[in-house]
């Protein structure tokens, strides 16, 4: 187990060394460079610049230097915000984000794996029929369609009741966070509920259940400890890039919900050309990411004991 | 339809009396049983023999509430565990019979258990439930009983995987779950099928012998004449989701009452070298149970099939002691017809 747990750390900083490397690369393909901006600038004052970023030098040289303070933990100062360095933006955003996309995970796992279920035993009745036209909905629908509905049913039965039940906007307490959460989460967890029905369906028909029944267990007793158990392994496989798109899908509910998350920095170093703060976020992302799928995979050879083994 | 009645012994632990299932599909209903009735005693073995989809396995499922309803449905017919109703539910007063009263094993024992949880836990849970157990203890009856079924290092073994055991070790294993209540009836549902021979050979004995330490009854379902020559002390041939022959041992092998029998016996390999003999294939297929025939259900690939047979059914002629056969040839008026069916179970052979 821990050999496996430093062979699959190993890996992902090798990823993470890809994504840095490609980062880089695809940045400085594209045409401009923050300090070609709408300002009329002064050639000197420009090279000055430059030379203070060290944007003179050749790219191999830059990149070295990049990789050098990378390995350093040092992101470097963002181009356009004065003085601001890239780590301090993301300390300072980054939980905000985490909170939000861990919050989305649980509400998509948990909705999932029991919307699933429940579709699964009562199969072809009606719990099954209204779920899964909601999973239809949820998996088509786009987030920010969702993130505006809400806010618009909140407000208006905020209004019917004359007193607010739930914040429309913003971030501060769990009541900001419930909305947003549970909007972002709403398409992996009509995603999870497929997955889990098909799985819970396949479980419900198995052998072994057949068995747990011909022995006289309780119904509660197979349900819990051999159909949920069994049924569930699908769904943590698929957890580890849920939360991959959970968190890049954060951009968009962030931005309609104005929560001062790490995804609105990112979309406007894009914009600006803002080189240190998209690398460093970028950066930052992809490690984030491979380290949950890392994550994932241990979790699931805590669940399922075929993968422990081999 | 009914069996006659055994003569004054102690009453039977198990009767089912005229059951009869049926599938609802898209095609049709199925009549997948059809009236069966038979009993077993304490003790004893009784092999359920006939061809895949002659309703053996509904017959047991049906029996322990394992048919899926719907698609499934029970007909008409009784079941009794001593005296006390079993069939259309799980309970005897109140308590779960199955795994207490009656265990069952199954064909495939690798998709049999449940992958996520230790062969120990596996066994111990049904200890727990039926006899209120605590983890502890349970667990380690379930190493006696892992020990019982003879899986050496039992208590390392009780900590794994069903996918670190072979196939004939998981079929001990399940027969020991089977077994942890010390149930008066074992359900063997094609226990060898798919396990090799000399696997086969080893859970048979495993069987064979907890039945006579613990004097369980034992329903073997298989298609394996082989097994049943083995095992059996009770056979009830199955054909169309019917009993068309029920006698003891001796009898199906040496007295067959039922042309199909018959056949069975002649499509059955031997390991006599002397034996000059083909392996002689019953012709044509069994019949469609969306619509079952009037008569005979065997009366179209039957080679003594007379003009009664299509649309009559036959009712089952007792032969002798305990044994009778569903065949008109034993009908007062098809003279000599009993002596065609021994004509065509000749020669002889002994009984492997």
């Amino acid at each position: 187990m821990l050999s496996y747990t430093i062979k699959r750390l190993i890996q992902g900083l090798i990823t993470v060394w890809f994504i840095a490397t490609a980062t880089f690369l695809a940045m400085h393909a594209v045409p401009g460079n923050p300090l070609s901006g709408a300002k009329a600038m002064n050639v000197e004052i420009r090279q000055n610049l430059e030379r203070k970023y060290g944007l003179n030098k050749p790219v191999g040289e830059q990149y070295l230097i990049y990789m050098g303070n990378l390995a350093r933990g040092d992101l470097g100062i963002s181009f356009t915000q004065k003085n601001r360095e890239v780590n301090d933006i993301i300390r300072e955003h980054f939980p905000v984000s985490a909170t939000l996309g861990i919050m989305a995970v649980v509400f998509a796992a948990l909705g999932g794996a029991l919307f699933g279920a429940l579709t699964a035993l009562n199969r072809n009745k009606w719990p099954d029929t209204v779920i899964m036209l909601a999973v239809i909905l949820g998996i088509s629908v786009p987030s920010f369609v969702f993130a505006a509905f809400s806010q618009l049913m909140v407000v208006k039965i905020n209004a019917l009741l004359g007193i607010s039940i739930l914040p429309v906007a913003g971030w501060g307490t769990v009541s900001h966070m419930l909305l947003p959460s549970l909007v972002l989460g709403l398409g992996t967890m009509a995603y999870l509920t497929r997955l889990m029905r098909s799985s819970m369906l396949e479980i419900i028909n198995s052998d072994y259940i057949r068995t747990a029944n011909a022995k006289g267990l309780p119904q509660t007793r197979i349900f819990l400890q051999h159909e949920m158990r069994n049924a569930i392994l699908p769904l943590v496989t698929v957890l580890g890039p849920s939360i991959a798109g959970i968190t890049t899908g954060s951009f968009v509910v962030e931005l309609v919900f104005a929560i001062p998350g790490l995804g609105r920095y990112f979309v406007q170093a894009v914009q600006q050309l803002d080189y240190t703060v998209i690398m460093g976020t970028t950066v930052f992302f992809g490690a984030f990411l491979v380290l949950m799928v890392i994550l994932v995979d241990l979790l699931y050879g805590l669940i399922d004991p075929r993968v422990r083994v081999s | 339809m009914t069996a006659p009645a055994p003569p004054a012994k102690q009453p039977p632990l198990l009767t089912v009396e005229n059951l009869q299932v049926e599938f609802e599909t898209y095609g049709g209903t199925v009549q997948a049983v059809r009236g069966v009735s038979f009993s077993v005693e304490a003790g004893k073995t009784l092999a359920i023999v006939g061809e895949s989809g002659c309703g053996k396995s509904v017959t047991v499922q049906a029996l322990m509430g394992l048919v899926p309803m719907p698609p499934g449905r029970l007909k008409s017919g009784t079941a009794e565990l001593r005296g006390r109703n079993i069939l259309g539910t799980s309970q005897i007063d109140g308590l779960d019979f199955r795994g207490r009263e009656i265990g069952m094993i199954f064909q495939d024992p690798m998709t049999s258990l449940n992958p996520t949880m230790t062969i120990g836990r596996q066994i111990a849970e049904t200890l727990e439930v039926h006899l209120g157990w605590s983890r502890k203890k349970a667990f380690a009856r379930a190493i006696e009983l892992l020990d019982m079924a003879r899986i050496p290092e039992a208590a390392q073994r009780a900590k794994q995987y069903p996918f670190e055991f072979s196939g004939g070790m998981l079929q001990r294993a399940m027969i020991a779950m089977a077994i942890a209540c010390e149930p008066a009836i074992l359900i063997a549902d094609e226990p060898t099928t798919a396990l090799d021979v000399t696997i086969q050979a080893q859970v048979l004995d495993l069987l064979g012998d907890l039945q006579r330490e613990h004097g369980t009854a034992i329903i073997l379902i298989t298609h394996d004449l082989g097994v049943v020559a083995r095992m059996a002390d009770e056979v009830a041939v199955m054909y169309a989701g019917q009993i068309v022959e029920r006698g003891s041992v001796d009898d199906i092998f040496y007295r067959p009452a039922h042309p199909y029998t018959v056949g069975l016996r002649a499509a059955m390999p031997s390991n006599n070298p002397d034996a000059e003999h083909r392996l002689l294939p019953i012709e044509g297929s069994p019949p469609d149970l969306f619509s079952p025939p009037a008569g005979c259900a065997y009366a179209a690939r039957c080679p003594h099939a007379m003009r009664i047979c299509s649309t009559h059914e036959p009712a089952p002629f007792v032969v002798g002691a305990d044994h009778y056969g569903k065949c008109w040839l034993h009908h007062e008026k098809a003279a000599g017809g009993a002596s065609m069916i021994a004509a065509a179970a000749a020669p002889p052979e002994k009984k492997s």
